[in-house]
């Protein structure tokens, strides 16, 4: 009784201040390597929990809770702390995460120096990691620690908060590929680069490395070691270089400049991300209709003037609920058939919160047109909307009824016409006074 | 004066004529029903099913129109066809056989019938084959008299060849044109012959109920001018010729014009610009004439026919001009084919893909038409022999539609009619010279002339009547006048003949040949109909072992598969001969479909079909394609599967992108069209060759596997497929179905990501080289 009041205090304190949960379920399962006991990352799985979700804990090689069972997932995100595990229970495997990544859930990936199964998952998602045991090391800034632990400055990034002071990280870094649904997130400082820490036999391969103008040569800042990836479904998944990056004694650490960390901030910004609070957009509701009408119709005529309007919502983590988003300005639509024949960019309505307007003319050309919308951002979830509608040729009557430039014709056909009646009427005519007058001739 | 059989002596004319009468509509009632029941063969035989492929839209389109009323039907613009292009089928059909099908089920509905759409859509044709028969009937009895319009009627109404395109259920254009083609010839003649405006324009009526029915009434825009032409220059020009043609052109011309695919092209195309051209040459030659009647000064006709003769070389020119201005379509590439049979395989290969646009072989006019193609040049010579300006009329047509029939197996449904007309006309100058009870005069062999077939009898096919109107025609020459004639040969050569058939012999020798002909002629008409043309090609059908009938579903099976458990605007793709079936039985969009306007889209469907997976993915992707659909023989045989169609695919892909798709590349080295192990490297990585070979040696447990259609060894080891996965097989593996996958969620390309899938380790990469090494 007393454990659930000391944990439903804090809660209730904190509801009105910090309490957030994810768009997309609170039931978070984390695979924590029997190396690692979760003692060792406590204020982040705390911070977690404060703000609302349902931690559940397993070793890699337990059978239960399975992640997936009959193909559906069992929770909504998934933190997979184990770096070093060589086995897993049946139902983690590099296939069956990426099910789960297709079934819209959210996974936090932490690797490590070591060759495990998630590293040959990692070349999936285009990161190119090291040969094994070559962590990251660095000799700047001058301090107190091994070269393998090395306080990255944080750069400004959208998904962060501003400000945040350098973070220590101590893990591999990794070269990114060039799949566009990376979102980088952190970069591995300048100075630094990949090698083998504890013996010198790796400094002539990266010297053969570097004078090979750099290919197979893991360093400097183009190499990553927090990155996000936003599949195509719309699940995200954050793969760290470190899983000391979370831990309770680098959040703890003090800078060489004396200074607190970033790490307790800054992992609570990669959870935050990875599972669905921020930066999350959907589309509530689209609509089309005529210039000067309201009704969606069931097809347009070529040449019409189109109203074409979409709803944008942001998820807002603070009140758990989907606000009107304003905070767009370069959303584009396309109509599209076969190629774009309109494109054009939606402008945010004044009037109506969260709603997005275009005007266009309808292209000369009938077809099975598409209204499409799709928005890529780096770090914003994609906005996918496509809706079909068929452009007709006008109708029989709908074309214009008289042409000025058709008057020769209607005046050949009048000419004729009143040319018939008048030389029927004429024939007609001259025919009875010939019979008359021959049958007078008769007579006479 | 001898008769060769007693002929009964106690009948008035009256009598015989009426009974002549009443026969004549007993027989030509026959002849209808017969026509309508050999045509039911495929009713019996399956059920009352649409048959083929072009039947399925007519029916679908008839649908819209009895549900929708005729403007929504004008105005219906179909976005499932010819997906995303869509079709304005309103302007790109022949209306006219939707219409009759609309006016029929309007006017049953009216009369509380309640009659179902597509029993009226299966049984049109058979309805109209009887209309046929009795046009035909009209049509024949201008040339020589009712018996060979009898006879012509039941030609026409049992012949194969036009059997081939009006069983019940084939509901196409030409299950009606044929009708109209028929009474517009009559109609013709007949304006012709009587110098009257009214049949002019009731053939012009019809012709424009052809136009609105069938893209073949250009063969009537041609046939009545060149009729035309060929009179005037035989120096037969008259008024009748005059009226007849005006009424003709004029009122056809404009009604012609109304019909929405039609539009302008009367008057903007080269197909149409002899009936123009003739139309002025009549108009000239008239004024010409006038000025003629009322001038008969020889100068003044001289320097009239000079200047008749200018005017009409300035008109050809001016057309002339024009077409090369541009003014005038030129000749299109269908017109050309029909000259130079190699012409559309080399250029438009959309067309020469179809097989019923390949030259005609030899067996099939004797298969449509046994013993009539024997009689009609015996027929043709007949018409020499009158040379009446409706006899010159036959042998243009019969010299013109022999040369088309030749060059396309299609058109010898117009070969067909007159086929029979000049049959006909043949077989019953025979009859008429061996049933004649006269005997000719051994002794009066003074006689020049044959006489003409002026009393001709008005025999009919069966025995009675024949015997009854030969009695018509020898009752009003009784024996005294006979005898009377006998003596004074000189004076009547009428009445006796010189030349005839003496004895009973003979005429029951030829006669019973005769008969036994056309018995044969029944037999093998039913045989071909019930055997070969009733096959509704949606529906097949074997032969068990134990002589029952085995029937194979498979198109309607895997057509309704779609329609119930496919999304509802599930874009499926296949090649164009299915897209009618399916948007008629699957009601799912498609993209190419038997209305083959858009030869880059068919081009399209054709470089997917034959590029390897990576290649057409893209291209599916882009038309929104969610399933393919393909048809393969190979497991019970089925000859007229994708993989045969194959070539055309890629010659038509290879039309539009020779840089992507060479037809050699689909060839074996050694120049052989194989699908086995030598199968080149381009053929086995085809779609088409994929989708078809998939899985199927897993069928044979171990066993060589074989390919029924092409007696070839299937390899081993099947395709396997990355971009897109099976759907469904139906039960015979004629119709197998793809979906096409999603993009995989990770944004890797499918192959990998199957790979991926499947265990298999990715080769390590290395970090991409971003600056150059300093030497």
């Amino acid at each position: 009784m007393l454990a659930l009041w000391s944990l439903l205090l804090p809660l209730a304190g904190l509801a009105g201040l910090v309490h957030a949960k994810s768009s997309s379920g609170d039931s978070v399962l984390v695979v924590l390597e029997p190396g690692l006991p979760k003692e060792d990352f406590s204020v982040f799985f705390s911070n977690l929990k404060e703000q609302g979700y349902d931690l559940t804990f397993r070793a890699p090689k337990e059978v239960t809770p399975k992640v997936i069972e009959d193909d559906i997932p069992a929770f909504a995100h998934v933190i997979l702390f184990a770096p070093e595990s060589k086995a897993y229970a049946a139902d983690i495997t590099p296939q069956s995460l990426v099910t789960l990544l297709s079934e819209k859930t959210n996974l936090l990936v932490a690797v490590g120096p070591k060759t495990t199964p998630l590293t040959s998952l990692a070349s999936e998602f285009s990161l190119i990691l090291p040969t094994p045991n070559t962590p990251l090391i660095s000799h700047f800034p001058k301090r107190d620690t091994p070269a393998t632990v090395i306080p990255i400055e944080v750069a400004s990034n959208s998904l962060l908060t501003a400000g945040t002071p350098p973070v220590w990280f101590s893990g591999v870094s990794y070269a990114l590929g060039n799949n566009p649904l990376l979102v980088p997130i952190l970069a591995a400082p300048a100075e630094s680069f990949a090698s083998d820490s504890t013996e010198d036999s790796g400094a002539d391969a990266l010297v053969d490395a570097s004078e090979k103008g750099g290919e197979g040569l893991w360093a400097g800042s183009a190499t990553s070691v927090v990155t996000g990836f936003q599949t195509k479904d719309g699940s995200r998944v954050t793969w760290v270089g470190s899983v000391t990056l979370f831990s309770d004694e680098f959040a703890h650490k003090a800078l060489p400049n004396g200074k607190a960390s970033g790490n307790e901030q800054f992992a609570k910004d990669v959870a935050a991300w990875t599972f669905q609070e921020k930066s999350v957009l959907r589309i509530e509701s689209v609509s089309h209709h005529h210039v000067n009408g309201t009704s969606t119709p069931d097809f347009y005529t070529t040449n019409d003037e189109i109203v074409y309007s979409v709803k944008v919502s942001k998820y807002d983590p603070k009140t758990s609920s989907w606000k009107p988003c304003t905070c767009r300005s370069d959303i584009q639509l396309e109509f599209t058939m076969l190629d774009p024949h309109v494109r054009t960019t939606l402008v945010a309505d004044p009037s109506d919160p969260g709603s997005y307007t275009a005007s266009f003319r309808a292209p000369d050309r009938h077809g099975v047109f598409k209204f499409v919308i799709d928005y890529k951002r780096k770090g914003w979830s994609s906005l996918q909307s496509s809706t079909t509608v068929p452009v007709v040729p006008p109708r029989h009557d709908g074309y214009p009824r008289f042409l000025s430039a058709a008057w020769p014709y209607y005046a050949g056909a009048i000419s004729t016409s009143v040319g018939f009646v008048v030389f029927s009427a004429l024939f007609l005519a001259g025919d009875v006074r010939d019979v008359k007058k021959g049958k007078g001739l008769k007579h006479e | 004066m001898p008769v060769a059989y007693p002929l009964p002596k106690d009948l008035s004319p009256a009598t015989v004529a009426n009974t002549a009468s009443l026969l004549r509509i007993v027989a030509l009632a026959l002849i209808s029903g017969a026509a309508i029941a050999s045509r039911l063969f495929a009713v019996v035989n399956f059920e009352s099913i649409i048959h083929e492929f072009d039947p399925w839209f007519n029916y679908r389109a008839t649908k819209v129109l009895a549900e929708k009323g005729f403007y929504e039907f004008w105005n219906w613009f179909d976005p499932t066809a010819w997906y995303p292009l869509g079709r304005v089928v309103g302007g790109t059909i022949y209306p006219g056989l939707m219409a009759t099908s609309g006016v029929i089920y309007s006017f049953l509905h009216a009369i509380n019938l309640p009659v179902d759409i597509r029993n009226i859509c299966v049984m049109l044709a058979p309805g109209f084959s009887a209309l046929t028969a009795w046009a035909t009937y009209m049509f024949t009895k201008e040339l020589k008299d009712e018996s060979a319009g009898l006879l012509a009627a039941a030609f026409m109404g049992i012949v194969p060849g036009y059997i081939s395109r009006s069983v019940a259920g084939s509901y196409d254009n030409e299950a009606i044109a044929i009708f109209l083609l028929m009474f517009t010839f009559y109609a013709w003649i007949k304006a012709l012959k009587q110098g009257s405006a009214f049949f002019g324009t009731v053939a012009a009526v019809f012709y424009f109920y052809m136009v609105a029915a069938w893209g073949g009434y250009a063969f009537i825009t041609n046939m009545i001018p060149l009729h035309s032409l060929v009179l005037i220059l035989m120096g037969r020009y008259t008024n009748r010729l005059y009226v007849a043609y005006s009424s003709w052109y004029a009122i056809g011309t404009l009604s012609s014009m109304q019909v929405p695919f039609v539009g302008f092209q009367p008057v903007s195309t080269s197909e149409h610009m002899g009936a123009l051209g003739v139309f002025g040459l009549l108009q000239i030659i008239a004024f010409s004439q006038l000025i003629h009647s009322h001038l008969p000064s020889k100068q003044f006709k001289t320097v009239v026919l000079g200047s008749v003769i200018s005017i009409g070389l300035l008109g050809t020119a001016a057309i002339v001009t024009l077409t090369v201005r541009g003014s005038i379509a030129p000749w299109t590439g269908r017109f050309y084919s029909m000259w130079d049979t190699g012409y559309a395989k080399k250029y438009i290969p959309i067309i020469a893909s179809v097989s019923e646009h390949q030259p005609t072989a030899w067996p099939s006019f004797f298969m449509d038409l046994q013993f009539l193609i024997f009689l009609f040049p015996a027929g043709v010579v007949y018409c020499f022999k009158q040379l009446r300006d409706e006899h010159l009329f036959v042998i243009i047509y019969a010299v013109v539609a022999s040369y088309f029939a030749g060059v396309m197996v299609r058109l010898m449904l117009t070969l067909t009619p007159i086929v029979c007309v000049t049959a006909a006309v043949a077989l019953s100058e025979l009859l008429d010279t061996y049933i004649d009870p006269q005997e000719p005069d051994a002794s009066a062999e003074v006689a020049d002339v044959a006489a003409p077939s002026d009393n001709a009898s008005a025999a009919t096919p069966s025995k009675k009547v024949k015997k009854a109107a030969a009695a018509a025609s020898a009752a009003p020459s009784n024996p005294i006048s006979d005898l009377v004639n006998a003596n004074a040969p000189a004076k009547t050569k009428k009445a006796s003949k010189s030349r005839g058939i003496f004895g009973l012999d003979t005429r029951i020798a030829v006669i019973f040949n005769t008969t036994m002909m056309l018995l044969f002629f029944v037999a093998h008409c039913t045989w071909v109909t019930s055997s070969a043309y009733s096959s509704p090609s949606v529906v097949l059908a074997s032969t068990n072992p134990d002589g029952s009938q085995h029937i194979i579903d498979d198109f309607r099976e895997a057509y309704y598969w779609l329609r119930q458990n496919t999304a509802e605007d599930a874009v499926v793709m296949s090649w164009w001969d299915y897209g009618y079936q399916i948007a008629g039985m699957a009601d799912r969009p498609t993209l190419v479909d038997n209305n083959t306007w858009n030869n880059t889209h068919i081009a399209t469907v054709g470089k997917a079909m034959s590029s390897s997976e990576e290649v057409a993915y893209p291209i599916l992707r882009k038309h929104d394609v969610d399933y393919i659909l393909i048809i393969f023989g190979g497991l019970i045989g089925y000859s007229g599967d994708d993989i045969n169609k194959f070539l055309w695919m890629v010659r038509i892909a290879q039309g539009v992108w020779p840089d992507e798709i060479q037809e050699p590349n689909y060839f074996t080295p050694q120049g052989d069209y194989r699908i086995d192990d030598q199968a080149s490297q381009a053929m086995k990585d085809s779609l088409m060759y994929k989708m078809s070979y998939y899985r199927f040696s897993d069928l044979f447990g171990g066993q060589q596997a074989t390919d029924r259609v092409r007696n070839q060894a299937v390899p081993k080891v099947g395709p396997t497929l990355d971009y897109i996965e099976e759907a469904y097989t139906s039960e015979n593996w004629i119709v197998r179905i793809y979906a096409v996958k999603k993009e995989d969620p990770l944004g890797r390309d499918l192959k990998s990501a199957n790979a991926f899938a499947e265990g298999k380790k990715r080769k390590r990469t290395k970090p991409m080289t971003r600056r150059r090494a300093i030497i």
